[in-house]
């Protein structure tokens, strides 16, 4: 500790911009660490919470997946003796058009028996009102709403609320107003409890209801209850107690979880680069005193001691207020996410509590300093190491020796041999994680080698463009290895890291316009939701043949498409007109032909899956899969495999006449029309809009529009990995300043005595920045090399691991030539710093430095 | 001989009288009829003494277990046309339907719902139901005059095929009229509610109350029933009670 106040304070009260820097870097680790982890949780809390507020006594929820199921369910869920209570439910979002409230979850609801279920805690002067649940019943325009979202609009009882409901917006009336406990606080306030009947008319459920609610008679097991259910409606329906929708919910995000979690990894590691970098840098830059106190009888773990302590301290600092930031930022991430996820997955959330995980916020201060620690070992153990006798030799320590290159060289070489043999035995995830650590590995050990290699190539064209700053920059480069390799590396890893997610994002977009441009090539899209995720309207069959009855109109197809609970994860199902769809999609196959698979499924003797699906769950051509349905367990063979972006955890195709027959339910949410040739496609949308207007509430959504929505959405989707690429960006940035304060600080005599002898201003400065920039071509060389492997193991992650995709390998050459300018211009801001530090500094100073 | 016969006579009449099922059946069988129809007037005082008013039209085709009534919302405009359909079954529970024509949906009420409150009154939709004696254990208590009027008072307890929400009931019945003057009902041992008959009336020869006061002890509130152009032995057609006819007058 004595060391620690008489040596490391006064150093870090020198270089306090320095530490600054360094502390940066551990604060943005943690920050988006805890701000990643503590989005997501709230968001789960958020599910959670609405489910559990919802659920009241709820014990068990009877369900068939999103399709929902004949209300004749309800009976014989009622007629089991260990049932007390039974009652339907239907749950969706709809919007309403009070300007800035959104979404409004409504809660469909038979009130002659929900009361036992659910406390509605009505306000006591509106108690008459709502008590009357005649009234209530007798009029499906009423509505109950919340206090909180009442008193936010202003509504009184009897007030109207606007609804946009498959019948067209509509007024509603408010016959009761529930006070702001228990479920009146689920989905954040914006929530609204209709008569269940009227609901089934509103948004278009025809005679089904979503779920049923149950509580167990008082005598009876919940396992007793639930046994005796599942025994009297057979395998297909989920008999699960309500927190299992969490367990759902959580099932259909893991890959986005997982993609958060190495998100904020990856953070964290491009932290520690900056932390050893900082280290490596104090290291070199204090041997001269490591070496008084070395000669003056202080021993190794001393010396090691010291910079543990160091680089604690920096940990718990940098930490805590990295901890601190997180918590800032996590509100934000969590109102932006919960957008991306109702607007991808078709769950809207509604966040108003940021749930604070005190073990996240420790674990959070934990990493950080663990990550410090780790990251100061290398730099640390090297300093106990120095020989006071060449710790007093300046700039000695600065030269790799030849021994120690040649070392790297050959470790580099056997763990990149190791990685290479682990390619051969990927199809082991144990052995694909291992070669793809291992190949990042020998990049990082290649780096000096490659930094000096790359540096005296440099050297000659620098001379060349400009002989005097050129050389000078070159050769500081070249004498200093190791106070350049460092940060060359914490550049070539976030490259590495930013062309990984850029290629990734790159093959996506490709991916997902080539799906695009085969299968979305109807004229345009007649659904009961702007938002096409939103499964929970639906319109009945009879609108084809209004709309194909439209003149102009050439084909319409209907779709119906929700989730079903396949291995316990919801899974995309999606009924097609095959026979109709092959007319007009024609789409090469991954697996099976096209014309067999097209002929069994219209035949309801096969189905086909997505790729995605066939990844996750390891399904081939000809396995079967089991779908639970209403009627019983649908089992069909997989008869072709074909690549679909329609959900992120993969979807499955079956006929829409399978789909009728099985779950008794001929709604759509989306009907494709395409428009004959020679006619006008605007045109002809406007009679279709026309021939809609007495009908159902239908939007009429034309192909470039939802091209345009799901191309929104992947931006949506991707912003969060761009904010990563500016987070690591911006991190390599901070190791540049950091490399080249102690660059300068090192060469503070060097550059007085140029500036004595009669170097101008000017020459020191280029000299500066032309290091800069060299260490920036450079880091963009390895980083992009790397980032080529790094691509290639990320895709395999992502098919392997975060959803199945099986994506191309396409380097993003453009999007690396857009990274050169900006690397170049972070490394020129990252330099005019420390270069103006020197020129406006003390000569004196300068030539009196060491 | 003949004043002992007089005798022996009367005491079996008492101890006939005395036998808990028979004064049931005896009452039942004095307000049994082929058909029934009257207006009521709903009036619900909750415990803030806040009064609500419904009318309806009542009409019911048979009596006891085999009856089948419609019940129909006339009053206020909100509510006008919602019926309820009730179907007496000897051996169970009778099925109900509830038709709201503004969603021209009926829906069905669940035995389970029985026990909650018919659409705000103090009446559950239990109360509703016309008892038959065999789903019913009866035990005499005692004498106890109500208003006035002597009366047995009878405890009935439901047998293990009546699903009821009341673990049982004491019923008041008039000795001179054999009519129904107070039902009192029990959930273990608590009151949970108390009917009260009043104004009794004898139309075309069935004594029958015109005003039945349910109180509900546990929300401390109240519900006043009163009869207006009750009429008996109308003549009705079966098929007008049922779910077709709901629909069609609709």
């Amino acid at each position: 500790m004595m060391l620690l106040r008489l040596l490391s304070w006064p150093y870090l009260r020198r270089h306090l911009l320095r530490w600054i820097l360094t502390l940066a870097g551990i604060v943005l680790g943690v920050a988006v660490f805890v701000a990643m982890h503590t989005a997501n949780r709230s968001i789960f809390h958020a599910f959670d919470t609405t489910v559990d507020q919802i659920a009241g006594s709820t014990q068990l929820q009877v369900s068939a997946g999103e399709f929902g199921f004949d209300e004749s369910i309800l009976e014989r869920v009622q007629a089991v003796p260990e049932v007390g209570v039974a009652v339907p439910v239907i749950e969706a979002t709809v919007e309403t058009k009070i300007l800035g409230q959104g979404s409004v979850l409504i809660l469909g609801i038979d009130m002659t028996g929900d009361r036992s279920l659910r406390d509605y805690e009505l306000k006591d002067a509106d108690d008459a009102i709502i008590d009357d649940p005649l009234v209530f019943l007798a009029q499906p325009d009423s509505l109950m709403v919340t206090k909180e979202f009442a008193e936010r609009n202003k509504l009184e009882v009897n007030s109207k609320i606007p609804l946009l409901t498959i019948n067209g917006e509509k007024e509603f009336t408010v016959r009761g107003v529930m006070s702001s406990a228990g479920m009146a606080q689920a989905f954040g306030g914006n929530l609204a409890v209709m008569d269940i009947y009227a609901a089934q008319q509103e948004l278009g459920r025809g005679r089904r209801f979503d779920r049923i609610d149950i509580r167990s008679k008082d005598d009876v097991t919940l396992e007793q209850c639930q046994a005796a259910i599942k025994a009297a409606l057979g395998p297909t329906f989920e008999v699960e107690a309500p927190s299992a929708r969490g367990r759902h919910f959580e099932g259909l995000l893991r890959s986005y979880s997982a993609a958060m979690s190495i998100s904020s990894l990856f953070a964290l590691i491009v932290g520690m680069f900056i932390i050893y970098n900082s280290f490596a840098i104090a290291v070199t830059h204090r041997r001269a005193e490591i070496g008084i106190l070395r000669a003056l009888g202080a021993t190794r773990s001393q010396i090691q001691r010291l910079f543990f302590l160091e680089s604690i301290s920096a940990g718990l600092v940098g930490s805590a207020i990295g901890a601190g930031v997180g918590i800032l930022m996590a509100s934000a991430i969590t109102s932006y996410m919960s957008t991306v996820l109702e607007q991808t997955t078709g769950f809207a959330q509604r966040v108003n509590e940021i749930v604070f995980d005190p073990t996240l916020i420790v674990a959070g201060i934990a990493i950080g300093i663990v990550t410090s620690v780790f990251a100061a070992w290398i730099p640390a153990r090297s300093a106990s190491r120095i020989d006071p006798v060449q710790a007093l030799q300046k700039g000695k320590y600065q030269v790799l020796s030849a021994g120690e290159n040649r070392r790297r060289r050959w470790m580099a070489l056997i763990v990149c041999l190791v990685s290479i043999g682990c390619l051969f035995l990927s199809y082991s995830k144990p052995f694909f994680y291992a070669g793809y650590v291992l190949m990042i590995a020998a990049g990082l050990l290649l780096a000096p080698a490659l930094t000096l290699v790359l540096s005296k190539t440099l050297r000659p064209i620098l001379k060349r463009l400009l002989p005097a700053e050129g050389t000078l920059a070159a050769d500081s480069l070249v004498q200093a290895p190791r106070r350049t390799s460092a940060t060359v590396s914490a550049l070539m890893l976030s490259l590495a890291m930013v062309v990984g997610f850029g290629g990734f994002a790159h093959s996506f977009y490709t991916a997902v316009d080539e799906w695009m441009d085969n299968a979305l090539n109807p004229d345009f899209f007649v659904s009961a939701s702007a938002n096409l995720v939103a499964r929970t309207i639906t319109f009945p069959a009879e609108m084809s043949p209004v709309i194909q009855n439209v003149p102009g109109v050439d084909q319409v197809q209907l779709v119906r498409n929700a989730r079903v609970l396949f291995r316990n994860v919801p899974v995309m199902v999606i009924a097609v007109e095959t026979e109709k769809l092959a007319r007009t999609v024609h789409r090469t196959p991954v697996a099976g032909t096209t014309a067999e698979m097209n002929r069994l499924t219209a035949a309801g003797q096969g189905l086909v899956i997505s790729d995605t699906f066939a990844e996750i769950h390891r399904m081939r051509m000809g396995n079967m899969v089991e779908l639970p349905s209403p009627s019983g367990v649908l089992r069909l063979p997989i008869v072709g495999i074909v690549r679909d972006f329609s959900d992120m955890q993969g979807s499955v195709f079956i006929d829409r006449s399978v789909y009728t027959k099985w779950w008794k339910d001929d709604t759509a949410n989306v009907a494709r029309v395409y428009v004959k040739n020679g006619e006008d496609v605007g045109t002809v949308r406007q009679r279709v809009i026309d021939a809609l207007a007495g009908h159902h509430r239908l939007l009429v959504l034309t192909n470039r529009e939802v091209r345009e929505w799901i191309t929104k959405l992947l931006d949506q989707w991707f912003a969060l990995t761009y904010d990563q690429i500016a987070v690591a960006i911006l991190v390599a940035v901070l190791g540049i300043v950091n490399t080249l304060t102690v660059s300068i600080t090192d060469r503070r005599r060097e550059l007085g005595v140029m500036q004595a002898v009669g170097g101008l201003r000017n020459q020191i400065r280029r000299t500066i920045w032309i290091e800069a920039l060299s260490i920036g071509v450079i880091g963009l060389v390895l980083g992009t090399g790397l980032g080529a492997i790094n691509l290639y193991y990320s895709l395999g992650m992502v098919k392997r691991d975060l959803g199945g995709l099986d994506l191309a390998y396409i380097f993003p050459v453009a999007f690396v030539f857009a990274m050169v300018p900006t690397i170049l211009a972070a490394a020129f801001v990252a330099a005019i710093g420390p270069a103006e530090s020197v020129i406006r500094g003390s000569l004196v100073e300068a030539l009196e430095y060491e | 001989m003949s004043k002992c016969c007089a005798i022996a006579f009367a005491v079996l009449w008492i101890f006939r009288q005395q036998d808990p099922r028979q004064i049931v059946e005896e009452a039942q069988r004095r307000t049994t009829s082929q058909s029934q129809r009257y207006e009521g007037t709903l009036q619900v005082v909750d415990a803030k003494n806040k009064i609500t008013e419904k009318r309806w039209q009542y009409e019911r085709l048979g009596s006891y277990g085999s009856s089948k009534s419609v019940l129909r919302f006339t009053a206020p405009a909100e509510v006008k046309g919602v019926a309820l359909l009730v179907i007496n079954h000897t051996d169970r529970a009778s099925d109900q339907w509830m038709w709201t024509p503004a969603i021209n949906r009926e829906r069905r009420i669940a035995l389970q719902d029985r026990s909650t409150r018919f659409f705000g009154t103090d009446f559950s939709f239990e109360d509703l139901e016309e008892r038959d004696t065999d789903q019913f254990e009866y035990k005499l208590i005692g004498q106890e005059p109500v208003d006035g009027s002597a009366c047995w008072k009878v405890q009935s307890t439901p047998r293990q095929s009546k699903a009821s929400q009341y673990t049982h009931s004491y019923v008041w019945i008039q000795r001179d009229k054999f009519a129904i003057a107070q039902i009192e009902n029990y959930s273990k041992d608590q009151l949970v509610r108390r009917a009260r008959y009043t104004d009794i009336r004898n139309d075309q020869g069935i004594w029958t109350a015109h005003k039945i006061d349910m109180h509900d002890l546990k929300r401390n509130s109240h519900t006043i029933l009163t009869i207006e152009k009750l009429q008996y032995n109308l003549p009705m057609k079966d098929d007008a009670f049922s779910l077709q006819a709901l629909r069609r007058e609709s």
